[in-house]
């Protein structure tokens, strides 16, 4: 004990932890000699071995979850810049392999069939099960039928937020590469307030959640490992970091978890392995904080997530890509920004809770995220099943991520004098089953 | 070329003097990515257009850089002598196409004629060594040195 407390003064140098050791003396030692193990500070792998030993040890018993995420993130070294907003090709494969993610198309049959619409109101929408039979997940038996939802209502509310940011509202023309900001966005934030606050009275869960209005999302973790090209550290092993700053347009969170869509342990694909350096994405290194970040600090009540949204900037419109003939890549923006955006939200959820890589996590983590260009809307739902990325932990789990989610879909077609063309009620009732997901219990 | 300015003429080039080296990658490369040798001249742009229109090959993306020639070699008069400089472009085919640079060099087959003269020659060399060789029970010592 003594002896540890010693080289741990050794190792600070500055630093003076006297009423530390002095504290940890009084105890007698079990026997008369120090116990024989490998030097600390000495150029060889036993050493380095003990080093991460004590670092995993510094983590595992870490008073409170910030000092745990502080002692985590303590050491700065150059690491990969993960946007989830990215032009790059087949930027979708790549990000499933660095957060080892299976892709599901479609969405999972729970949050498709949750609420029944009213019987008199217009036609039925796909997914949702006969009038009166109970869904098992949406329906609260003690409190008799599940109270009908008005479509009607919700689509003339949909609309007049619409017309309100892009018909009476008259806007100067917007800036370059400005028009997400200037309609796109306010009728977003209009659109998830009107329709959170309406739909409060069926979800408690949102009357106790939190809307916020351009947060930022970010996480910070290794997965395999590479051999370092130049430098002084030529030559050596070091494990791949990444690290994902993202600021979506909107988001929701609760102060109680969402209910787990699948088993912990069940297996529905496979993990693209892609052999290549990271940087032939493209992707670019820099050295800056290691940041673990929710949109709110640990201390606030509400720490699981509920639904993200995010907006497409002008830069990678559609228009864009259509021009440089680049049609496919528009699906894959879309998975690309879904998949790593709910990854860093929920893992960076997780270590909210105290896992990380070596505590890996006992349930897994549900978040919800709609992308959008205005136009077009895309739903994403993930699933956290385990956060054991790097190179040791991930040899033996079996545990796979797991995201499902839509092609993008227009929600109307054109607004003109007044009037909303083609109004598309399916992904009016996707954001709607979206908003009302909630834990069984309430 | 003429500077463009607004309202002026689009510059088209019909004989392009540029040349567009394909080259094995010294590091592996995604599938779908070719590495090309270019002038110093050529923009993005300029690789893209120059693919599609001349060769009708798809072009998805193209990133330049400028790889610097060493200054470090030196002459018989100790004058630094510079490699050129180059500028190399990575381009990701479009419509899911992938390139392999192909092995230039592959090993042929021999023939059973070809084989047979490779052993006899060989066997003739050894035993042409064989004669030159000294006693071996000299142990490797010339047989100048003696009494």
């Amino acid at each position: 004990m003594a002896a540890r407390g010693c080289r741990r003064l050794l190792w600070r140098g500055r630093r003076w932890f006297s009423q530390a050791e002095s504290a940890a003396l009084p105890r007698p030692p079990d026997s008369l000699y120090p116990p024989v193990v490998a030097s600390a500070t000495a150029k060889s792998k036993a050493a380095k071995r003990r080093r991460q030993e004590y670092f995993l040890q510094r983590v595992h018993a870490a008073p409170s979850i910030e000092e745990k995420l502080r002692i985590y993130s303590q050491r700065q070294r150059p690491k990969y810049m993960v946007y989830p907003q990215t032009f790059a090709l087949n930027a979708d494969r790549w990000y499933r392999s660095f957060t080892k993610t299976v892709f599901v198309p479609g969405l999972p049959p729970r949050a498709a069939a949750a609420p029944q619409p009213a019987a008199g109101a217009a036609p039925e929408v796909g997914g949702a099960p006969g009038p009166g039979a109970a869904a098992p997940e949406a329906a609260k038996p003690p409190a008799g039928p599940a109270p009908f939802l008005d479509v009607a209502e919700l689509r003339s509310l949909a609309c007049d937020v619409l017309l309100q940011e892009s018909f009476y509202q008259s806007k100067g023309r917007p800036f370059l590469y400005r028009d997400h900001d200037h309609t796109a966005g306010p009728f977003l934030t209009q659109l998830v307030s009107t329709l959170t606050a309406f739909l409060c009275g069926r979800n408690p869960l949102l009357a106790a959640s939190t809307l916020d209005l351009k947060p930022e999302v970010n996480f910070y973790w290794h997965h395999g490992e590479e051999v370092v090209v130049h430098g002084h550290r030529k030559g050596r092993v070091d494990p791949v970091r990444f690290q994902i700053d993202d600021k979506p347009h909107l988001q929701i969170r609760v102060p109680k978890q969402l209910p787990e869509i699948v088993p912990l342990e069940l297996d529905l694909g496979e993990v693209p392995v892609i052999n290549h350096k990271p940087s032939k994405l493209p992707l670019f290194k820099k050295q800056y904080e290691n940041r673990i970040y929710i949109g709110s600090k640990v201390a606030d009540p509400c720490c699981y997530g509920h639904t993200q949204f995010h907006l497409i900037p002008d830069k990678l419109k559609r228009q864009r890509f259509v021009k440089a003939n680049l049609e496919d890549q528009i699906e894959v923006l879309y998975r690309a920004n879904g998949i790593a955006s709910l990854f860093a939200w929920t893992a960076a959820q997780a270590m909210y809770q105290g896992f990380w890589h070596e505590a890996d996590v006992t349930r897994p983590f549900v978040s919800q995220a709609v992308i959008t260009d205005g136009r077009y809307f895309a739903f994403f739902c993930y699933q956290l099943n385990t956060l054991a990325l790097t190179a040791e932990t991930i040899q033996n789990n079996p545990r796979k991520n797991i995201c499902w989610g839509t092609e993008s879909k227009p929600l109307y077609d054109v607004v003109e004098d007044g009037n909303v063309k083609g109004f598309n009620d399916e992904v009016l009732f996707h954001l709607v089953c979206f908003l009302l997901n909630r834990p069984k219990e309430l | 070329y003429p500077l463009f300015q607004l309202g002026g003429p689009q510059l088209r080039i019909f004989r392009p003097d540029f040349f567009m080296l394909a080259v094995r990658p010294g590091v592996p490369q995604p599938e779908d990515t070719v590495q090309f040798r270019v002038s110093m001249q050529m923009t993005k742009v300029d690789i893209k257009n120059y693919l599609e229109k001349i060769y009708n090959v798809p072009v998805a993306a193209v990133r330049t850089r400028i790889q610097y020639g060493a200054n470090n070699k030196r002459n018989h008069k100790n004058q630094r002598v510079k490699k050129p400089d180059y500028k190399v472009a990575y381009v990701q085919l479009g419509q899911g196409q992938t390139f392999q640079f192909p092995n230039l060099f592959p090993e042929k087959e021999q023939d059973a004629e070809t084989q047979s003269f490779d052993d006899f020659k060989n066997k003739y060399m050894e035993r042409e060594q064989q004669k030159h060789k000294g006693d071996p029970r000299r142990g490797g010592v010339p047989d100048w040195f003696g009494l």
